[in-house]
């Protein structure tokens, strides 16, 4: 399906308390410019995704789901975010096992300083999924409740 | 088969006079014929009800989160690495479980029997099975099939016929069969990706939202699921495809490294949702991407709690 012209898509961003939020804030204090279209939610660490958030958030219409924390040996818990790659690798890969575009499902890892590394994430996503177009996962041909204004 | 049965019935005899397991939990023949059904007892005279054979389908390693402890169970191959995978998981105290290994050349799928024959379980006269084939007599007449044929899918590829984790050993070792590729896995890696979403899309249009393939998993051991949680509701409880679907793949990656592809959702289900290509996928991920088994090495860290320094970054901007 062509994407709309005036649809903006909507990504649920899970930034890490440590690290990513923290980048996201540095982006924001530093007067960088990324797209409004990402929401983000703060959780405690990346090892707090459950692949549930994942799939709840394409269930409800988001059109892209990013999943941040600290690089790999940073963490602040020690080994969260390494507990949080394998877990992400497995759901990324079973979903695309089923059918989902893999541009929808991304992660990084963004330190508090890297402020400009988040931009260019959330740009790069971004762009990435207007070319997808909107997420008609789980439309069933309707309108999903949540997804409309 | 026979012999086996009296040795099962010798064993679980002495384990329960010398006070080892409060409990045995076998089989004994079911209601219909063929079939068998769990048993649970600690009572020697009812252990006369116990059996072996090439119908034993369920996975009684399900049962020992609830029954703590004390007990011996008869296990086949696929059931030992359950138990092994409990045992990991620290659910199930090495020490407190009395295997009964059952080495197990496959299990006998009666609908596809009945679907082969054309008849009913009922109306079989008898099922013998031997090396290679299984010979079906209906009505006065011989009809014989290839083992790969009747038997259960995920019995075709086996790795583990023979347990590795047990106390007790009821019969000769078996040799792992030849992995057969499972054709519906095939078939869906083949397909694009808007065809297989539309695929499960279709599958899950039927679930019901019974919860058999939750309460038969022996992986799926939560005390309180996902699914019914209410603050906050992940999901509703009406069986919307959405919703079903959403269950059944977060359940599937929530048992991931557990799952040693028994088989038993897909089994349970009552609409016959192809849910092994969902776990095989599962568990053929774990072994590319973390060079995983699940159930094999009782001292082994499970996938999720497990890591290398170096993995998967491919995954990661």
């Amino acid at each position: 399906m062509e994407p709309k012209t005036d649809w903006e898509p909507r990504v649920v961003g899970f930034l890490c308390k440590w690290c990513s939020y923290a980048g996201a804030d540095l982006a924001g204090t530093s007067r960088k410019k990324y797209p409004a279209n990402i929401r983000i939610i703060r959780v405690p660490c990346s090892g707090r995704v459950d692949p549930l958030f994942i799939l709840r958030a394409l269930r409800l219409g988001f059109d892209g789901v990013l999943v941040s924390g600290c690089h790999p040996g940073d963490c602040h818990y020690q080994t969260g975010n390494y507990r949080a790659r394998r877990r992400f690798a497995i759901t990324r890969k079973i979903l695309e096992g089923m059918g989902v575009e893999p541009q929808r499902v991304q992660a990084s890892w963004v330190s508090a300083s890297e402020g400009g590394k988040f931009v260019e994430v959330v740009t790069g996503m971004i762009d990435e999924i207007k070319k997808l177009g909107p997420n008609e996962l789980f439309t069933d041909g309707r309108k999903n409740r949540k997804t409309e204004k | 088969m026979e012999e086996k049965t009296e040795k099962l019935k010798n064993e679980a005899r002495k384990l329960l006079e010398k006070g080892q397991v409060c409990r045995i939990v076998g089989f004994e023949p079911g209601s219909l014929k063929f079939t068998t059904t769990p048993l649970i007892t600690g009572e020697k005279d009812e252990l006369d009800r116990l059996v072996i054979n090439p119908f034993i389908v369920n996975n009684l390693s399900v049962y020992l989160t609830g029954l703590k402890g004390c007990v011996a169970v008869v296990a086949k191959g696929c059931d030992s690495r359950s138990i092994v995978s409990l045992i990991q998981d620290n659910k199930v105290n090495r020490e407190d479980v009395v295997i009964l290994g059952i080495p197990c050349s496959g299990i006998v799928d009666l609908s596809k029997i009945e679907y082969l024959v054309g008849k009913d379980r009922d109306e079989l006269d008898d099922i013998t099975v031997a090396n290679n084939s299984i010979t079906v007599t209906v009505g006065g007449e011989k009809r014989e099939f290839t083992k790969s044929k009747v038997l259960f899918d995920n019995c075709l590829g086996c790795e583990l016929p023979t347990p590795r984790e047990y106390d007790i050993l009821i019969g000769e070792q078996v040799a792992p069969s030849p992995a057969l590729e499972s054709g519906k896995l095939k078939e869906l890696k083949d397909m694009p990706p808007e065809e297989r979403w539309r695929f499960w899309k279709e599958e899950f249009s039927r679930c019901i939202r019974c919860y058999a393939c939750r309460n038969v998993c022996p992986a799926c051991f939560c005390n309180r699921c996902f699914v019914e949680e209410t603050e906050p509701q992940w999901l509703l409880p009406t069986p919307h495809w959405q919703d079903n679907l959403l269950f059944q793949v977060t359940r599937t990656i929530h048992v991931a490294g557990r799952c040693t592809e028994c088989g038993e959702c897909q089994r349970a289900c009552p609409v016959g949702i192809p849910l092994r290509s969902m776990t095989r996928e599962m568990y053929d991920l774990a072994g590319e991407l973390f060079h995983y088994k699940a159930g094999m090495d009782k001292d082994e860290e499970p996938l999720l709690t497990a890591y290398e320094v170096e993995e998967a970054e491919n995954f990661f901007g």
